[in-house]
């Protein structure tokens, strides 16, 4: 009985410890503020980030599978032409983006191209958005190639042309085989967006790190940053959960 | 079509289609003439062609060669909107391709609301007025995954039949197919063929090339061998080719 009372003792002891240790480093001195500033950043910069490089990929993507099924094929000259430039522009960003790591992306961005610029959001936005965009090109260009092809020539054998049948037959489908693909790749944004520290942007991660620099104590800004992040991962993976289970529906 | 167009309703000239810069040649000059009512049937050994001859004739090969003139405007000109007149060709292909997506009623309903702009109404009635032929009435709602093999290809004619088609091709409408299905399958063809629809249909069905067709097509390394009656073809064969598939196959 008194070795368990004890122990309980301790326990208390130990978990109003770390009460009173997260009180003074996040709490009193408003440093929280940090945190919710930092937080703030991220996601706007994670979305718009996200937003682009879906419009960038999916663009891509267009343009890398109509050379792929039509360039060679393709009766209208003019359009062969636009699409071998168009493809090889693709080749070159994919090649160039996904070759080189995104810290040094994003000090290219800031202090070589846009150097006169101090808008630290929009040039994240920008870099992550840039950046993105090559890996989602892959996944959606897979989405497109995943689809039988018998399916594109139903579409055009019932007299839509190529767009339509894209949009009617092939994307709707493709959409639903990458999605966990996309949102993994989402989920990877959100986490990649920690580098932005690099160029003093002030997301979560750089939030903790100021905190750390002004209370001198490194694990319990650290660990909360930590833990807010996997709030978030744990959230959007359950929301992609559910989303994948209402597209299902149809196939059975 | 033109209004004062009395040819063939589809005339294939010489026309030849070869890959990897003419190593492999597919077709290698085939020309035939289809009037309206006929019901074609091309047979012929695997490799010979005779697939490649009937998606010639929409377009989803894109001839090398030769020309197609279909209702009297010819399709292999590059200045011809070929989605205009692929709206009249129906097709069925042998893995069905129906629309994993959508439902029965949709799958056949979207183009004709689409593309002729029939209303949602109007489509679904005429939808429904095809199930009811083809037997499947009661699955408009279904997707396509919960249909049998025999049930989707029939979901597939009809679909093509939607459209409202001048002529309808058969790309081995029942080689995919289990034994039992492949008669309900044939059974709608053969209906098809009776209200008088211009077909083309490759199969190796040759009970139904026999009691259905108009016309027999034998083809082999992208050429027409012979051409003639079910009983040309089949009981008095001239070329040693034809002899020799039919004796590998009857």
């Amino acid at each position: 009985m008194l070795e368990l009372f004890i122990n309980k003792n301790i326990t208390n002891s130990v978990m109003a410890n770390i009460l009173n240790e997260f009180y003074d480093v996040m709490i009193s001195n408003n440093n929280w503020k940090y945190i919710v500033n930092g937080l703030k950043n991220t996601l706007i910069l994670t979305v718009f980030a996200c937003i682009l490089g879906i419009a960038l990929g999916t663009t891509v993507a267009i343009i890398r599978t109509t050379y792929d099924t039509h360039g060679k094929e393709t009766r209208n000259t003019f359009l062969k032409f636009i699409l071998t430039v168009l493809n090889a522009i693709c080749k070159i960003y994919l090649t160039v983006i996904r070759g080189t790591p995104v810290v040094v992306q994003i000090l290219i961005v800031y202090y070589v191209i846009f150097a006169s610029s101090n808008n630290k959001l929009g040039i994240g936005i920008l870099t992550f958005g840039i950046n993105s965009g090559a890996y989602v090109a892959e996944i959606i260009r897979s989405g497109i190639m995943s689809i039988d092809k018998g399916q594109y020539e139903a579409g055009r054998s019932l007299g839509f042309n190529y767009i339509q049948t894209m949009i009617y037959i092939v994307a709707p489908q493709a959409f639903k085989n990458v999605l966990p693909t996309l949102a993994n790749e989402f989920i990877v944004l959100l986490k990649e967006t920690a580098v932005a520290g690099y160029i003093a942007l002030e997301d979560l991660t750089k939030g903790g790190d100021i905190i750390r620099s002004l209370t001198y104590t490194a694990y319990m800004p650290l660990l909360t940053v930590a833990a807010v992040y996997l709030a978030m991962v744990m959230f959007f993976t359950w929301l992609v959960g559910k989303l994948e289970r209402r597209l299902r529906t149809d196939e059975r | 079509m033109k209004d004062n167009y009395a040819g063939p309703l589809i005339k294939v000239e010489n026309v030849k289609k070869h890959y990897k810069d003419g190593k492999i040649k597919a077709l290698n000059g085939a020309s035939i003439e289809v009037e309206k009512g006929e019901v074609v049937v091309i047979i012929g050994p695997s490799g010979s062609g005779k697939s490649t001859l009937l998606r010639s004739l929409n377009l989803l090969e894109v001839p090398t060669e030769g020309n197609i003139i279909f209702e009297g405007v010819d399709i292999t000109d590059k200045k011809v909107d070929i989605n205009i007149h692929r709206q009249k060709m129906g097709m069925v292909f042998q893995h069905f391709n129906l629309f994993p997506h959508k439902t029965i009623i949709d799958n056949m309903t979207m183009a004709p609301i689409k593309l002729l702009k029939m209303s949602k109404e109007e489509a679904e009635k005429k939808a429904l007025e095809l199930l009811d032929i083809v037997n499947l009435k009661d699955r408009a709602n279904s997707y396509p995954n919960q249909l049998s093999g025999g049930q989707k290809q029939r979901v597939a004619i009809a679909r093509a039949l939607c459209m409202n088609p001048d002529v309808m091709l058969f790309d081995e409408p029942t080689s995919a197919l289990d034994p039992e299905m492949v008669g309900e399958v044939l059974n709608v063809m053969k209906d098809l063929a009776k209200k008088g629809m211009t077909m083309l249909v490759v199969t190796h069905e040759m009970g139904f090339a026999r009691e259905v067709a108009t016309r027999v097509i034998f083809m082999d390394e992208g050429m027409i061998i012979e051409d003639g009656t079910p009983s040309d073809i089949f009981d008095n064969p001239k070329s040693d080719r034809t002899k020799e598939f039919l004796s590998k196959i009857i």
